[in-house]
């Protein structure tokens, strides 16, 4: 089936110079720290903590409503440290998900309701599932299909994933369209 | 992607009679036909450990077992078990001399953790190990003994199985040497001789059988203790089915014998078609790689059709049907719309024809190809089958052939669609193309049945495999592909 139009009111949005559309009604801690670039749709009430490290998205990705991007920390014997988060291109993220990884990589699809723990990798071509919890320091290989509590390799992907999630992400942009003004 | 998020709307058939969608077939280049996993052939490319992403060696895989040495997962929910560093104090060992009272700086050791479950490595008394990656104790398997010697068994005998039939065979063609043995004279060889004896066969191989002592079954069986049946157990003391069986050679009984089970590998796959023997994907060796040397996958070569939208299938009435056709190869194709039953004979099925012309030889010959395990195409006509299409709803086919252009990744930036002024097609964009049909259903389907429609589509094929030297091969084909759409189901 084919995408639809979503809808959204213009006077909601910012669009950038390089395309990107962020929503007013976002939590974006620390944005000197958060690098988006280009194309890239962050919709409303979501959160991008920027104040605790870097925070890197590449083209054409998708944040989702109410979704958190957090980069992890780890736990040293003197106390905690954060690190940054890294995102490719192509990288859909579902409603309500938190991702909590040290790497998402190209053409990813993260369905809604998920919880990535802290440092996780998640490689290119992968896809989680909605409703998936993937527990901390998960490496999920390219091809792999994860889904349940705790995430487990069900299936592989067609190997046409990248320009299957291309294709989507692209198409979700060009169907994301302000409200015409009456 | 929504291949990958909604329910199969678009199906096609395969050659073999599988609906698939267009993400899971190939195209093969060569004999011009889809494939799918069903039907191709399936083989091993390397290797690799998913955890670590390290390539493993096949010989180096097979040695261990298929699994990673340094990757473990938990034996409790399966997860990958991380590393984790403490520092622990040197034990001072008392009988130690006086050198060894100096080294007193903390020590960092480390032990295997579960993130999902909190199991680790000290619930079962592994020591911690000084090194933070190997060195965990491997357990010994309890009836390795017995399997080596099962192995050694029968290799020896497939190795005597080879030698008997190699001596058959070189006595088919033995020429009758000038002088004739006793043995010969009196119809006894040296094997049967032997044999009568009751000795074993070849003095090579024998040892290993000759020394094999048979499982033997017991009717005793050990009893139960006393209590079995009536003490009281813990649940959370038992181990489930699934933990068990993770460890096919211990098969715990109890959560205080699990044991960190080594990862298993992951491999990378090539797929080959099974009647020209050329890949169809072939991928990088690199594991972290996802590109492939080889891609000829169905989603790059076919018109792919999606579901715009339609109108709800009622009996005995006509509903509208919006469908985007897009051509995603580099060349323009000219595309047809067919009813499904009209199977328009391709130049593709002559060479089917041939293949069969050829194949009913002698059947020495083909028991021969059998034994050898040869490439046998005979497999391809086993199972070959037509689906069943469905007849109650139909498509209005129109009489038109329609060019698709080709796809052009700068069309992006090009303008609002084109609409067109015919009847069926509603627009047109670069390589893409939105078809205007109707669905006529049949007035006796009954409501909540699902609906589904069938329609075959033409297309032109500019093959770009360069020409190989011992076939003159032309270069643009016309082949035909049946695709079924699910249009839900019948409403009142």
């Amino acid at each position: 089936m084919e995408l639809q139009d979503t809808y959204y009111n213009k006077s909601e949005y910012v669009e950038t110079a390089s395309g990107n559309k962020v929503s007013r009604q976002t939590v974006l801690c620390g944005s000197q720290n958060i690098v988006l670039h280009g194309k890239v749709i962050v919709q409303s009430d979501a959160i991008i903590r920027g104040d605790l490290a870097n925070v890197k998205t590449g083209r054409f990705c998708i944040i989702s409503k109410g979704s958190v991007i957090r980069p992890p920390f780890k736990k040293f014997s003197k106390g905690v440290a954060f690190f940054p988060l890294q995102m490719g291109d192509h990288v859909f993220v579902g409603e309500n998900t938190v991702v909590n990884a040290a790497v998402v990589g190209s053409y990813v699809y993260i369905g809604k309701n998920v919880v990535i723990g802290r440092r996780c990798v998640l490689k290119d071509c992968c896809m989680i599932e909605d409703n998936s919890v993937l527990p901390a320091e998960t490496v999920v290989p390219s091809f792999a299909r994860y889904s349940g509590n705790p995430a487990r390799l069900i299936t592989t992907l067609p190997e046409a994933m990248p320009d299957l999630m291309t294709e989507f992400t692209k198409s979700y942009y060009q169907h994301f369209l302000p409200t015409t003004v009456n | 992607m929504a291949y990958l998020t909604q329910p199969d709307f678009v199906r096609y058939v395969c050659s073999c009679g599988q609906l698939k969608p267009i993400t899971n077939l190939y195209f093969c280049r060569h004999c011009l036909k889809i494939r799918c996993g069903f039907c191709i052939c399936h083989e091993v490319d390397s290797h690799y450990c998913a955890n670590c992403l390290e390539n493993m060696p096949s010989s180096e895989a097979r040695l261990k077992k298929n699994r990673c040495s340094s990757c473990f997962d938990c034996p409790s929910c399966f997860h990958t078990l991380s590393t984790r560093a403490t520092f622990a104090q040197t034990r001072q060992d008392p009988a130690a001399g006086d050198a060894k009272v100096e080294n007193k700086q903390a020590k960092k050791m480390y032990y295997l953790s579960c993130f999902n479950c909190r199991w680790t490595s000290r619930d079962v008394g592994i020591p911690d190990q000084p090194v933070a990656s190997g060195g965990w104790p491997e357990r010994p398997n309890p009836f390795s003994a017995r399997i080596n010697q099962l192995l050694d068994y029968y290799k020896a005998i497939a190795q005597q199985e080879k030698q008997e039939k190699l001596d058959r065979e070189r006595k088919k063609f033995a020429i009758r040497g000038k002088y004739i043995t006793l043995t010969d004279k009196t119809g006894l060889t040296g094997a049967m001789a032997r044999n009568i004896a009751g000795l074993p066969s070849s003095e090579s191989s024998s040892s290993a059988i000759a020394n094999f002592v048979p499982s033997v079954a017991s009717a005793e069986v050990e009893e139960l203790p006393e209590d079995y049946h009536l003490r009281e157990i813990n649940l959370k003391q038992v181990t489930t089915m699934a933990q068990r069986l993770a460890s096919p050679e211990w098969q715990p009984a109890s959560v205080a014998r699990l044991h960190p089970v080594a990862r298993p590998l992951s491999v990378k796959r090539s797929q080959r078609c099974r009647a020209c023997d050329h890949n169809l994907t072939k991928p990088e060796y690199n594991p972290g790689s996802i590109k492939f040397k080889i891609e000829l996958l169905a989603f790059y070569h076919m018109p792919e059709v999606k579901i715009i939208s339609h109108e709800s299938v009622k009996p005995g009435q006509q509903s509208a049907l919006l469908l985007k056709v897009s051509n995603p190869t580099s060349h323009e194709m000219a595309l047809r719309l067919l009813p499904p039953d009209h199977q328009a004979e391709t130049e593709t099925d002559e060479t089917t024809e041939t293949h069969e012309k050829n194949e009913p030889k002698s059947i020495e010959k083909s028991l021969e190809k059998s034994l050898n395990l040869e490439k046998d195409t005979t497999w391809s006509k086993v199972i070959e089958r037509k689906p069943q299409m469905p007849a109650l709803s139909q498509i209005c086919i129109p009489e038109v052939t329609l060019t698709l252009a080709q796809r052009d990744d700068a069309a992006e930036y090009d303008d609002d669609p084109q609409h067109d002024t015919s009847d069926i097609i509603l627009w047109r964009k670069s390589n893409k193309l939105a078809l205007r049909l109707k669905v006529s259903t049949d007035p006796s389907a009954e409501v909540g049945q699902p609906a589904q429609v069938a329609l075959s589509l033409q297309y032109s094929y500019r093959n770009t495999v360069p020409p190989s030297a011992q076939s003159a091969q032309h270069r643009d084909h016309t082949l035909t592909t049946t695709v079924l759409l699910d249009l839900g189901t019948v409403c009142e």
